[in-house]
């Protein structure tokens, strides 16, 4: 059980974006992606979140090709968090976090329910801002918000063995150190539970540091995927960003200026 | 654009004890509005009196086929200008999607218009009969959703301005072809056409009253199912579908719906403006942003102001009538202003 994109090529308007990729997120892991500006991540995770159709290559859900998946079917496979819009009209908090129950055979007056909004409120770190409105809070904390609503989409109702993948696109922009470190760590137990997680970022030590596996895109193409310590070397790095780059192992650390 | 009520409260999951209470109080006072309007009028006549049988037979006719048919009407309108109103404030992310100024209401009247000018025999001889009307006022609806959904590029994020730009372009086209119909229509439907620019609930019959129920009823019950969805869409469209939202489904559904309720509702009564954009943004105020109640309590409201709107027409300056329509804009488009205010500058 994976997600598993084979050789996917893709556009946008005409202009190539991904050429040939193939890739795979495994429950319990997980994969950063890096790469320069431009180099293709965001419409990667497009593709693999089923948002954005290949025009090669086909993408698999636990083995179930997404292209027989409909949207309410991929939405139990997968949650993903991005850049949202402002909402226009006035809804608490709560309500946000709210949305993302699926139902699951479960409706909103279950204990179960209560239990699962409970306890991702408490994972997230959210509670004080619960009963607050939306549109009212700061960015940092309306990414909170809206991770603990892509969580809960994940939340298992019945005893299912299914696997569900968690993906997310730069989620630490506008988030302070604490908030950063409390988000990597929510993320690292959601991967503990056995949610796949795919995260772009673009800070390269963390990815050196908090993921189990990278992937380096460079111009629509994987140039490098596989442990930090195998990827993140001086020679791809200079190559791939064209900075002089630094690579020292124990502790992998990466510097550039 | 943002706008900040900070007394709306809301529960996206279901209706909460509070809002529900709100609806049965919104439920009550439709039905005191409906037992006033029946009650009142510039023709003396007992409803008390009425129910016991205690009437003259004048009395009788003008209470069942004047009076009910007339409330009844207006209760319809407003409940389904309130409930278009927040259906496609929700559909648009946008809170001035009123059928009325974004050309929704001018497109049903110009389909209407047609109908009247062009074939007017057609209305008693064929085989759709009363249903002619209405179907008419639906087209012209529908087919004004469908081109604000082409130049809108499926309803997109295109902010307040352009969205007043394509309304204002829609309404002044449906004004110029409603303008050529009324230059060459006869005395006799030039009197009918006179009906919609005004907007008004009287002369209404049960013929015509019983296609527009069973229009508007259905287009309510079509609705129902994307409470939930309209919610979620206020994420945004990737979001929404992400979230397992069908996004093609639900804009038919709304769009189809709110096309069927404002079509029936303006070739009946024609233009009554500001309901479809105050209603929903009262109801809001009352008790919350989801959908799920907002729709529901939208349409009691409406349905309750509506009737007080027509009982003021019929009463204020009696013998005469005051066009409904003109009492409405009265107190909307003050509000409509109060609305611009509120809303955030920086987002233009």
């Amino acid at each position: 059980m994976t997600i598993r994109a084979i050789s996917i090529s893709a556009e946008i308007d005409g202009i190539p974006l991904l050429s040939d990729m193939s890739l795979e997120i495994v429950p319990g892991e997980v994969l950063a992606l890096v790469g320069p500006n431009g180099a293709g991540k965001s419409t990667l995770l497009s593709v693999l979140a089923g948002d954005l159709n290949p025009v090669q290559g086909s993408v698999f859900y636990n083995k179930r090709n997404i292209a027989q998946l409909d949207v309410q079917e991929r939405a139990h496979y997968r949650s993903v968090m991005s850049q949202a819009l402002p909402m226009v009209f006035d809804f608490s908090v709560k309500d946000i976090v709210e949305m993302g129950w699926l139902h699951n055979g479960q409706h909103y007056s279950s204990d179960h329910f209560k239990t699962a909004v409970q306890q991702i409120v408490d994972q997230c770190n959210i509670s004080s801002l619960i009963n607050r409105r939306f549109n009212t809070l700061s960015g940092g904390e309306q990414k909170r918000v809206h991770f603990a609503r892509a969580l809960l989409q994940l939340w298992k109702c019945e005893d299912s063995l299914e696997a569900k993948y968690l993906m997310l696109d730069e989620p630490l922009a506008n988030l302070d150190i604490r908030h950063e470190l409390s988000l990597l760590a929510v993320i690292r137990k959601a991967a503990a539970s056995g949610i796949g997680v795919l995260i772009v970022l673009h800070d390269l030590n963390l990815a050196a540091k908090f993921a189990d596996k990278v992937a380096m895109l460079n111009q629509g193409r994987i140039v490098g995927v596989g442990v930090p310590e195998d990827v993140l070397t001086t020679n791809l790095l200079t190559s791939v960003y064209d900075v002089p780059v630094n690579v020292k192992p124990n502790p992998l650390t990466i510097s550039y200026y | 654009m943002t706008i900040l009520f900070n007394k709306g409260r809301s529960n996206s999951g279901l209706v909460s004890v509070q809002q529900s209470s709100i609806i049965a109080i919104l439920i009550m006072l439709l039905a005191i509005s409906v037992l006033f309007a029946g009650a009142n009028g510039s023709f003396d006549l007992s409803l008390f009196a009425w129910l016991k049988g205690n009437s003259t037979d004048i009395q009788n006719i003008v209470m069942s086929e004047i009076r009910i048919p007339r409330v009844i009407l207006s209760a319809l309108v407003g409940s389904s200008l309130g409930m278009s109103g927040a259906a496609l404030q929700g559909l648009f992310r946008n809170p001035l999607a009123d059928p009325g100024l974004i050309g929704v209401s001018a497109g049903a009247a110009l389909g209407a218009a047609v109908i009247i000018v062009i074939s007017p025999a057609a209305l008693t001889e064929s085989f759709l009969g009363p249903f002619l009307l209405p179907l008419a006022g639906i087209s012209g609806s529908a087919a004004v959703i469908c081109l604000l959904y082409l130049l809108t590029k499926g309803f997109g994020y295109q902010g307040v301005t352009y969205m007043l730009l394509v309304g204002i372009a829609v309404n002044a086209i449906a004004g110029v072809a409603i303008g050529l119909l009324t230059y060459i229509s006869s005395d006799a439907e030039l009197r009918t056409l006179t009906f919609w620019t005004m907007g008004s609930f009287g002369g209404v019959t049960w013929r015509l009253l019983m296609p527009a129920v069973i229009l508007i009823l259905s287009a309510m019950i079509y609705m129902a199912p994307v409470y939930r969805k309209l919610d979620l869409l206020q994420l945004g469209e990737i979001e929404a579908s992400r979230l397992g939202v069908d996004l093609g489904k639900l804009k038919f559904r709304v769009i189809i719906s709110s096309a069927a309720a404002v079509g029936a509702s303006v070739a009946l009564s024609g233009m009554i403006g500001f309901v479809g954009l105050v209603i929903p943004h009262l109801t809001r105020l009352l008790g919350g942003v989801n959908h799920n109640y907002l729709i529901p309590g939208s349409a009691i409201l409406g349905a309750a102001i509506m009737v007080c709107a027509d009982l003021a027409s019929r009463i204020l300056i009696q013998p005469a009538e005051l066009p409904v329509g003109l009492i409405t804009s009265a107190i909307g488009s003050p509000f409509f202003l109060w609305l611009i205010f509120r809303i955030n500058k920086n987002d233009y």
